[in-house]
């Protein structure tokens, strides 16, 4: 079927994006890996500022977000709705300036922040003229998937694409506004907003990216890939329907639950814990429908590893928006807040859900767009294992070494003094942060695997020339 | 708080613009969320609703004559 429709639909971007998310989850799991190293051993810096944890974190983080995260949400968003609205891209050429743009962004990343040119605003480091770039990339992103929307044969528009769209637009916004500076050099700016307003903006953002970016999105992904790679329809559309609606009015209040016992207003971080707490029933409602697709065909579990990083990353969305909500309630967050246990919980939804979901997403997309299997079987199912083992050991890690940095910090001797001083907290993480490297360095190994595979498949596409002969197919009426 | 009604004591002549704004928009945006609740569990609207979800496999069941495609 796939075949046919080369000439219909524009997938060559799509594959562009595809092969290029693999390339960037390879790079930045690298980095990640590396900088993890130096926390157990800070030798590895070498003395060199640009090899420093402070300047490789937001490379990793904006490697793994924007430049793995960003290319596997422009594949899956453009493959899916040309897929459900029966409609060729509105522009090809606009969508060619969203792949060059989005990966110059990526390079200007790679450049600016070893150099330590750094807004200093977390998962918004880059500066503002590259911000700029970011937000005209991100609208033509949004205005071709709009007007290939409005292009539509379907009467109906399907939920994966409400999805794809709340995130776009609710990004726009948060980027924008979030990014708003005064320039004082080409490569220098001050936030417009000061003091708590600025934290205030700051975690609006921060957790919107999350909530938007790394959720709606990669639940855009969730609603059209586990029912095509299951064979079956999603199990409840009137479920996917609140779940959207009830994600796009609760996830705006959530950022003030990164503030609490700081000077923002007692009653926002209140506010926020108490929205965190009410998510958790469309956040689940969402898992459960995902889940509850394959009702009827477990079995196929046995046998389909595609199918295995879909459902897997489910089970990870839906205990990470549990752990989420509870972190933020304010007796536990005393415990957890700026100790390794958040670090934790992020991977168990980076790794977990938002890696797990895509890479299944991008098996899926790689024998359709290549019209062939893939190279081999066997080392999706290592991957799948490595992916799976690497996170549980990483989180394990993290979990353990947050709660006791918290339980060491708060610690008092009966004379009302602190029971440890911070080094004492610092040399008892130390293997941990071991573990966690080796946790790290086994899910890089599954991504590296994936990059061989991927490849692998591509070559064996042009060797078996199935992809010319899908274009010389005739475009379906 | 020495009371319940003084936790839910709210100064009204204190209230911004920019407050009113958001305390409407907020009520106006929840009634919203309920209209939509009703709307999609409301037994009538089940059949439509559920049709939809149909609408990723709508293309696999055409028939393009390709005999080498996948579904």
């Amino acid at each position: 079927m796939e075949a046919s429709l080369e000439r219909k639909y524009n997938f060559d971007v799509v594959r562009w994006f595809t092969i290029m998310a693999v390339v960037y989850l390879v790079v930045g799991a690298s980095v990640g890996v590396y900088i993890a190293a130096e926390l157990a051993w800070p030798a590895l810096n070498f003395d060199s500022p640009y090899l420093s944890f402070g300047r490789l974190r937001p490379l990793h983080t904006n490697a793994v977000i924007f430049a793995f995260g960003g290319c596997t949400l422009m594949a899956t968003a453009f493959y899916t709705v040309q897929r459900t609205c029966g409609a060729r891209l509105w522009s090809d050429k606009m969508a060619w300036f969203t792949f060059w743009g989005w990966n110059l962004v990526i390079v200007l990343a790679v450049i600016t922040l070893p150099l330590g040119l750094t807004q200093s605003k977390e998962y918004a480091e880059l500066e503002w003229p590259v911000d700029i770039l970011i937000a005209v990339v991100w609208l033509s992103f949004t205005i071709n998937f709009v007007m290939t929307i409005a292009n539509r044969k379907s009467s109906h528009i399907y939920v994966s694409n409400w999805f794809f769209l709340g995130m776009m637009i609710m990004i726009v916004y948060l980027h924008v506004v979030n990014s708003l500076a005064i320039p004082v050099g080409l490569f220098k700016s001050y936030s417009i907003f000061s003091g708590v307003q600025d934290a205030m903006i700051q975690w609006w953002w921060g957790h919107n990216a999350v909530g938007f970016y790394l959720t709606a999105g990669f639940l855009g992904i969730m609603y059209y890939f586990v029912p095509k790679q299951a064979g079956r329809p999603i199990y409840s559309y009137r479920l996917s329907v609140i779940h959207f609606w009830a994600l796009m009015f609760g996830y705006v209040w959530l950022g003030a639950h990164h503030l609490q016992y700081t000077a923002l207003p007692d009653w926002t971080g209140s506010l926020g814990a108490a929205v965190s707490i009410a998510m958790i029933i469309p956040s689940w409602g969402g898992a459960v429908n995902g889940m509850m697709t394959l009702s009827g065909a477990w079995d196929r579990l046995r046998t389909d590893y595609v199918l295995r990083f879909l459902i897997i990353a489910l089970a990870f969305y839906a205990m990470s928006t549990f752990e989420g909500p509870v972190m933020s309630l304010k007796t536990v967050n005393a415990l957890s807040h700026y100790t390794d246990w958040t670090i934790g919980h992020v991977h168990s939804g980076a790794l977990g859900w938002v890696a797990g979901i895509s890479i299944g997403a991008i098996y899926h997309l790689m024998t359709r767009l290549y019209h062939t299997e893939m190279f081999s079987v066997r080392l999706i199912n290592f991957h799948f294992w490595t992916a799976t083992i690497g996170t549980v050991i990483y989180i394990v890690a993290m979990w353990v070494s947050g709660i006791m940095q918290g339980l060491m910090w708060r610690a008092y001797d009966e004379y009302g003094t602190l029971a440890y001083t911070f080094v004492e907290s610092v040399d008892a993480m130390h293997p941990y942060y071991a573990m966690r490297t080796v946790g790290g360095a086994i899910f890089l190994l599954g991504a590296v695997v994936m990059l061989f595979n991927i490849l692998m498949t591509v070559r064996k596409s042009l060797s078996e020339g199935s992809l010319s002969k899908a274009r010389a197919l005739p475009a379906p009426a | 708080m020495s009371s319940l009604s003084d936790y839910f004591q709210t100064d009204w002549q204190a209230m911004t613009t920019n407050d009113w704004i958001g305390t409407i928009l907020t009520v106006v945006i929840f009634l919203l969320m309920v209209g939509a609740y009703f709307y999609v569990f409301r037994p009538k609207n089940r059949e439509k609703l559920e049709a939809m979800k149909h609408i990723p496999f709508e293309e696999d069941n055409e028939n393009t004559g390709d005999p080498h495609g996948r579904k």
